[in-house]
């Protein structure tokens, strides 16, 4: 249990560390966001300078700063340049559709890499270890892109059995497997290796002498010992599209933080870019201590080792 | 052990339906719903008085009225105004207003309705991008009673009655403008039209329905009462093959902007109809930038016109749905001169011989050179990369290298008003061929803190008098003489290349009827449309 606390308080020096770096480089970066945001309105020196004072970018660089991360522990994260809308707000809109895709892809990523990675781990150098291999290969290899617009053409249009937009579970199917194939080809990989590791100990050849169903040798025994290096994979897999699937939000036009963050960056809409940085990184952080938390449930040998 | 995992599935896929998603077929509200995919995801406001997108105007047609209301062909009938009358002396206009008429919150349409609408489009303090342009040199609004209004002008206004058929002049509830505030207001507005404003899921869609009130259609809708579509959904689809997709998958009614070769394709199956709409305003051209080499020598902008050969072009780029374009307005607006088609007809010896007089001589990578420095223009391209970069090898045949840069909004505004660029492109909706004064007239050049669209930075007094006499011509004759006067001499002095025409390209299914262009061609309306199955 301490160990976790430890592990969470953790998460506050990255986080400061990371919200300085993006302060800083938006310095750097050239462009006066006030210009930027006020970009087709006829407003004089006056009006943009009544706006710099309002947003605070009079101020000295380190009041700011300072400024900023006060108000953000008190729950502040400002207002967005572009649209004046409390930035939490935006961000909280936009985060379900992106946990849904995110859950939504690592099932099926999960699912598949799984099959993929027991089928190829239990007969190494076979065909069906070759044909499993290679469809990871392609699941990893294919632009998101031209892989959701192919389930559209074929499970859309020709064959009409999912919806292509909308919201719901019959729509999340197709932006699911699109974001699903890519991790399941690196899953698939791992879980291969980490069975046929898992397969060559003597526990299963105990197992095995014991009489056990091939399936229970398989599935309970040896799976469970090779989870750890893909579960690390999943979990961080599962952080990056926390953050948002920019390209398949596209395609299936969904919203979502990916689609979010680009825009923002691109129109140099300062909270909001912080905001979702500092989101993402939090995110992240939680997620890999999840992890730890995973592999004690997996593997009773670390749980005893922590405690 | 087993049973309870059977039930354990049993129940997940009972869940599952239970959640998933209704397609347009089985929308549970009564009525007809209307489902339509926008190419963009951009909006930022739907407040009339605020915005200068076309996309958010597609909501706004819909959510709105203006005093006076004009249909696609031009045609002005009464809206919000019954009647009206311009002075003499072009300096202030009466209207009277229609009475029974009230907002989709309750409030009552009356003349104070008009002066708020029409005063804070011109403080600063709304933010206007376009209104304040379409307004004119407003001074006023004076109430003479509680249904009429006279408006006043700081200087003569020929263009006002047409100004007021303009979306970004509909009128706005003063209610709930004042109780919303401006931002609340750009997300939940609030007018008169045939249909009102529901609710915006942000990147997803929004959501119309219908006012069942409404009794104050223009005399040119063929329906008078409240709408037989009962609500609009207004999808956000940018990506274009998904939102091809997702009109043949039955998902959507109708889409906009679709790529020419599948709004083809569509249109011959007979399942859709594609609607080809000519946009009147500008033509879709750039400005090429006078202020600074190269283009500051007339012979290389000249030149490079001759290099175009636009009407391969078009025929390039979309199959036959567009047509090129000759002279800075629309081949649809009132007063375009279709001597300007004599203009830079393509010659690429003429073009190549005008560089060299000018002093450009062909450098070793194939880019012409005049003491050192490149023939290069820097081209930040908004919208349609595709023609930008067809223009891009079209020049390069000469020795003309255009370096073309795909950018965001912000950046281009940023880049126009600090004046880094040699050329870009500029885009106007309008039925007013006075619309030539935004892209030429002198007080227009852009600068930091302001915003304008004479791209082309020309400043020239005699170019300034010909646009406003033009626009203050009391006479069809006179008008004619003179707009024809003005598009020669913008040919004449070769700031603007004419590149197509703008087009708007919507396909729906048959089976709905009844779509309609809005005034300009470019956004739809939807008051008339009907279900056909």
């Amino acid at each position: 249990m301490q160990y976790f606390v430890t592990r969470i308080l953790g998460v506050v020096p990255v986080l400061v560390f990371t919200w300085t770096l993006v302060f800083v480089v938006l310095q750097v970066i050239p462009g006066d966001p006030v210009n930027l945001m006020l970009a087709g309105v006829p407003a004089s020196e006056e009006v943009r300078q009544r706006e710099r004072e309002r947003l605070g970018l009079d101020r000295p660089v380190a009041e700011r700063y300072v400024g900023f991360l006060v108000r953000a522990v008190q729950g502040d994260l400002g207002e967005s340049f572009r649209s004046r809308r409390p930035v939490g707000e935006m961000i909280a809109e936009q985060m379900w559709p992106t946990i849904e895709l995110a859950v939504g892809g690592l099932l099926v990523g999960l699912l598949l890499g799984i099959v993929l990675g027991i089928l190829a781990g239990i007969r190494p150098n076979s065909i069906v270890d070759s044909v499993c291999m290679a469809l990871a290969l392609v699941g990893v290899s294919l632009p998101s892109f031209w892989i959701g617009m192919l389930l559209i053409y074929v499970f859309g249009t020709v064959l009409m059995v999912v919806p292509i937009t909308g919201r719901g579970l019959w729509a999340l199917i197709l932006p699911s497997i699109t974001v699903g194939l890519f991790i399941a080809g690196g899953f698939a990989r791992l879980v291969r290796a980490s069975i046929i590791e898992a397969m060559g100990q003597d526990y299963i050849r105990t197992a095995r002498a014991k009489g056990l169903p091939p399936v229970k040798v398989v599935l309970k025994h040896a799976l469970r010992n090779a989870m750890i290096p893909p579960v690390t994979l999943l979990g961080i897999q599962f952080a990056l599209l926390i953050g948002g699937a920019v390209v398949t939000e596209n395609v299936f036009a969904r919203p979502g933080l990916g689609t979010m963050l680009v825009d923002a960056v691109l129109t140099k809409d300062m909270p909001l870019v912080q905001a979702l940085v500092v989101y993402k990184t939090a995110a992240y952080v939680f997620i890999n201590v999840m992890i730890d938390i995973v592999y004690a449930i997996i593997d009773p040998r670390v749980r005893l080792e922590r405690s | 052990m087993k049973s309870s995992r059977r039930n354990a599935i049993k129940g997940a896929a009972a869940a599952l339906g239970a959640i998933s998603a209704p397609s347009i077929g089985r929308s549970q509200a009564p009525g007809f719903t209307l489902v339509w995919a926008d190419d963009s995801n951009s909006d930022v406001t739907y407040d009339p008085r605020v915005t200068q997108s076309r996309h958010e105007e597609q909501i706004i047609v819909q959510v709105f009225d203006q005093l006076i209301m004009s249909d696609e062909k031009g045609n002005l009938a009464p809206g919000l105004a019954t009647a009206w009358e311009m002075a003499p002396n072009g300096l202030s206009l009466r209207l009277k207003l229609r009475e029974g008429v009230r907002f989709h919150d309750g409030t009552a349409f009356n003349a104070e309705a008009v002066k708020y609408t029409f005063d804070s489009i011109v403080d600063p303090a709304t933010g206007s991008q376009g209104a304040v342009d379409m307004i004119g040199p407003y001074e006023r609004t004076e109430i003479l009673g509680a249904h009429e209004v006279r408006v006043h002008y700081r200087a003569p206004n020929a263009g006002a009655i047409d100004s007021l058929t303009e979306n970004e002049m509909s009128i706005v509830s003063p209610t709930a403008a004042q109780r919303l505030g401006n931002t609340g207001f750009a997300q939940a507005p609030v007018g008169t039209g045939p249909f009102r404003f529901v609710s915006w899921d942000r990147g997803r869609e929004v959501v119309l329905e219908r006012n069942p009130d409404y009794a104050w259609a223009p005399s040119w809708s063929t329906v008078q009462g409240p709408s037989n579509v009962h609500r609009i959904v207004h999808r956000f689809i940018p990506n274009n093959a998904t939102r091809v997709a997702a009109l043949e998958a039955g998902e959507v009614h109708a889409a906009d902007i679709l790529p020419a070769l599948d709004t083809r394709r569509l249109n011959d199956s007979g399942k859709f109809r594609s609607m080809v709409g000519v946009a009147a305003g500008l033509s879709f051209g750039a400005s090429l930038n006078t202020s600074k080499p190269p283009f500051n020598d007339i012979r290389v902008r000249q030149a490079f016109m001759y290099a175009i050969d636009r009407v391969r072009l078009a025929q390039n780029l979309y199959f036959g749905i567009i047509n090129p374009a000759y002279g800075p307005l629309a081949s649809t607006t009132p007063e375009y001169w279709n001597g300007a088609e004599q203009y830079y007809r393509f010659d690429r010896a003429r073009a190549e011989r005008l560089l060299e007089e000018a002093g450009w001589r062909m450098g070793p990578n194939g880019i012409r050179v005049k003491e050192g420095q490149p023939l290069r223009a820097y081209f930040p391209s908004l919208l349609l990369p595709d023609v930008a970069v067809a223009l891009q090898a079209e020049a390069r045949r000469v020795g003309f290298e255009i370096v073309v840069e795909n950018v965001l909004k912000q950046r281009q505004d940023e880049l126009l008003m600090t004046n880094q660029y040699e050329m870009a492109v500029v885009r106007w909706v309008s039925n007013d061929p006075g619309i030539l004064r935004v892209p030429f007239h002198s007080s227009n050049i852009p600068e930091p803190g302001k915003f304008k669209f004479n791209w082309a930075r020309v400043n020239d007094p005699a170019l300034d008098g010909m646009i406003a006499r033009a626009a203050a011509a009391t006479t069809a004759a006179e008008r004619s003489t003179l707009y024809r006067e003005l598009q020669k001499d913008i040919m004449d002095r070769a700031i603007f290349l004419p590149i197509h025409d703008q087009v708007q390209t919507a396909v729906h299914s048959t089976r709905v009827a009844g779509l309609r262009f809005a005034r300009g061609n470019w956004q739809i309306r939807f008051h008339e449309a009907r279900p056909t199955a």
